[in-house]
């Protein structure tokens, strides 16, 4: 059941199924697609951007639906489900039941994503992901915001079913010989992020209808000639999205403590710090949403409160850094391809935290604000970060996907390819904003600093692109052709690999 | 499991790093925070996709600032369409301009010299190209001030419509993407006549020569400048070769039109 591709079976049995690792599969292999289409609309961007003037991209508004839909889809469309598909491979086996909860509902939010991708795709729309109204109300045109609105509105109603799936699953289904303090840290993470899209989707649910009927022009919320506020659709907005930060990063961060005891062969340093790190991330995440409004004209209070709220969240980050440190420390460390990218994916994390700090520092966050700073800093910690994770996890999980063994060394390319070109990029990007570049620009003014840190940007993500073909084809082949695995012990780690019938939590 | 102490020592060395980052933060913002008193007002006004100023005087300026040297100014700053960002990176002003709102902010340049404006919150199809500049000007004294500021008001006092052999009127909604721009849109002219552009509109428009904003020779051969809503301005067309001219609004790069010089 749990080898996919090993023992072939017709096409419409995968996609039907209400299987857990099918759905994850069927996840996984939606996500990599749209990351891989993500990825094509940056290469497009830097593209653009290479050189000032026109390039590629024959008009501003075509630009501005290429950086919409690129944000939107790597957001939603790559992060959210792919960690829903890992989720939904593991957290079965790993708190031992036999599938989710709800094993129809699984299926039912995993069949609205390609509706709502469809709409985000062909409405193209030139909101920006943020869609700030007044803009997104008298100015955006349709019927391409509609249906960014309501594509939206479609994949935060899967997310909301399938976080209930997986609330439900981890604490009513749990093995009784299974203590929730003996299971695995990447269950917490999902518990966590699914508590958290609970709380935090609803708002951004709320504004959405709110931003729709400002569009028909029949209610005025976020629309100041009828006397709303368009900052109020700020803080709905933000409320969401601040937490959404730790939704995208918090099962990377499960993913790092399945991985990082493994190739250490130790076992993880603390688990209750790791647990309690989860629960402070996960309710101090909703104290500093204004942090990305500190520009909107808010008096030095509400600033300060937000700065505060901002920087209580960095040490329980700094708990997890600590704790994939001590693990390491010490440990006979096996540096396959996942653990590479685990540890790259740390250095990158430590980098972007302290650059988050900068951010929120009051008086320097209006050097950064809304500058290639900006980008960088949030690429950092989603390309970085994240992905670096999500594609580490992704070699880690192959061989029970699959049965069979991916292509190191093509595997290792890939990681440093992926790790060089991320560096280029978005540390030159951090630079890009302190020289002053705004972000979201067409076009830009021919200044030589400018100009040639958007060539070393544009080469770095090139790279990056490059390197991620490789994967794709990698994957594909060993799919297909790879030795097959020794499933007790894929990686030669001397640790069991996941047996659904029968695993024990390392501790 | 690890060793409790190690860890406690970690946090606690992590959080006194960010106690010290946030108070060291707070107490240069509060300082920010204070407008002094003798601040001079100037009313900042973003729209799609261009910057209005007004000084405490009444002057008015577009997409040009001038202020004085080690002056502290007081920025009102606001939109009338979408939300907007002021910005000038060299001397770190940042704000948005948020329509129905006036926020506040105030600096003082220590530099003479010309620096860029430009727009740093999303806003539509010319985001990238809202650009304004600032000038940094010797500081005046008090009643010299008064004298140069006198001839900047004059001519607004003259009200004589200018008249020309032919007349380019820019429609009413021109402002609005997809609507009629121009007309005409081809306009055709011998060499030597005078062509009246005519603002119908009540947003600022302009006839720039050139392809659009990226076109390095914009407004080489023949540029009006911005023309408010409601006023116009003339083309002499002298010292124009004869040929076909494409031209656009700076303003409003989407509309567009072309020029023919016989």
């Amino acid at each position: 059941m749990v080898l996919e591709v090993k023992k072939p079976r017709p096409l419409w049995e995968i996609i039907f199924s209400t299987h857990h690792t099918d759905i994850g599969l069927l996840y996984i292999i939606f996500s990599v697609t749209f990351l891989m289409m993500g990825g094509a609309l940056a290469l497009a961007i830097r593209a653009e951007l290479f050189l000032p003037g026109q390039q590629i991209i024959p008009d501003p508004a075509t630009f501005h639906r290429f950086f919409t839909v690129h944000g939107t889809t790597m957001l939603f469309l790559w992060a959210i489900p792919f960690a829903a598909g890992i989720g939904n491979y593991l957290i079965p086996i790993l708190v031992r039941y036999k599938d989710m909860a709800w094993p129809k509902l699984n299926a039912v939010a995993f069949w609205m994503l390609p509706v709502g991708a469809g709409m985000v795709w062909l409405g193209f729309a030139d909101l920006g992901w943020t869609a700030y109204p007044p803009y997104s109300i008298i100015r955006a045109p349709g019927p391409a915001a509609e249906l960014w609105i309501f594509g939206l509105k479609i994949l935060g109603l899967s997310s909301i079913l399938g976080s209930i799936n997986f609330v439900v699953t981890i604490l009513r289904c749990k093995h009784p010989d299974l203590p929730i303090m003996k299971m695995s840290l990447f269950a917490w993470s999902i518990l966590a992020i699914s508590f958290m899209q609970l709380v935090a989707i609803p708002t951004f649910a709320a504004a959405l209808i709110m931003t729709y009927t400002d569009r028909l022009g029949i209610s005025g919320f976020f629309n100041p000639a009828l006397g709303g506020d368009p900052i109020a659709y700020q803080h709905l907005f933000w409320f969401t999205f601040h937490p959404e930060v730790y939704i995208f990063l918090l099962p990377g961060v499960g993913m790092l403590y399945e991985m990082i005891p493994k190739f250490s062969r130790k076992p993880i340093y603390s688990y209750q710090s790791g647990v309690i790190a989860f629960m402070l991330l996960s309710t101090i995440g909703f104290a500093s949403w204004a942090h990305h409004m500190l520009a909107v004209g808010m008096s030095f209070t509400e600033k300060t409160v937000f700065m505060v709220g901002t920087l209580a969240a960095v040490p329980a980050s700094a708990m997890h850094v600590f704790n994939w440190i001590a693990t390491m420390w010490g440990g006979r460390i096996k540096f396959a391809a996942p653990m590479l990218f685990g540890i790259g994916a740390i250095l990158l994390f430590f980098a972007s935290g302290a650059g988050g700090v900068v951010n929120t520092a009051l008086p320097l966050d209006f050097i950064t604000h809304d500058s290639y700073w900006v980008v960088g800093h949030f690429h950092l910690i989603l390309m970085g970060t994240v992905s670096l994770t999500f594609t580490g996890f992704l070699y880690y999980m192959f061989p029970l996907i699959t049965g069979r063994m991916y292509n190191e060394k093509l595997a290792k390319i890939h990681f440093v390819a992926a790790f060089t070109g991320i560096i280029v990029v978005f540390m030159t990007q951090h630079l890009l904003g302190l020289y002053g570049m705004p972000r979201r620009y067409f076009d830009y003014v021919p200044l030589e600093e400018w100009i040639m840190m958007n060539q070393i940007a544009s080469t770095g993500a090139w790279v990056v692109g490059a390197s991620y073909l490789l994967m794709i084809y990698n994957l594909l082949r060993s799919s297909a052709k790879g030795v097959f695995a020794n499933m007790r012990d894929p990686f030669n780690i001397g640790e069991i690999y996941y047996d659904y019938r029968r695993r024990e939590p390392i501790h | 499991m690890g060793h409790a102490t190690i860890e406690w020592v970690y946090v606690g060395a992590v959080s006194a790093l960010l106690i010290w980052v946030g108070a060291a933060a707070w107490d240069v913002e509060r300082v920010l925070e204070h407008v002094p008193a003798d601040a001079q007002t100037i009313k900042v006004i973003g729209q799609q996709w261009f910057w209005s100023f007004e000084h405490s005087d009444g002057t008015k300026e577009i997409n040009e600032l001038h202020v004085q040297k080690d002056t502290p100014y007081r920025f009102e700053i606001t939109s009338l369409d979408v939300n907007h960002n002021f910005n000038v990176p060299d001397f770190t002003i940042l704000m948005d301009a948020v329509p129905g709102r006036i926020n506040t902010l105030w600096s003082q340049f220590d530099q003479e010299g010309v620096y860029l404006i430009q727009c740093r919150e999303y806003c539509g199809y010319s985001h990238y190209n809202m650009k304004a500049q600032l000038f940094v000007e010797p500081k005046l004294e008090t009643a010299a001030a008064e004298t140069a500021a006198a001839p900047a008001v004059a001519p607004a006092a003259e009200e004589q419509k200018p008249t020309g052999d032919v007349t380019l009127t820019i429609l009413e909604g021109a402002a609005t993407q997809g609507n009629p721009d121009y007309d005409p849109k081809e306009l055709s002219v011998k060499q030597g006549q005078t062509i009246l552009v005519d603002n119908v509109d009540a947003m600022p428009h302009t006839v720039t020569s050139g392809e659009g904003p990226s076109d390095t020779n914009s407004g080489k051969i023949f540029d009006t400048s911005i023309i408010n809503g409601g006023e116009s301005a003339i083309i002499d067309t002298a010292d124009i070769e004869p040929g076909t001219y494409n031209y656009y609004c700076s303003v409003h790069p989407y509309m567009t039109g072309t020029l023919k010089v016989e």
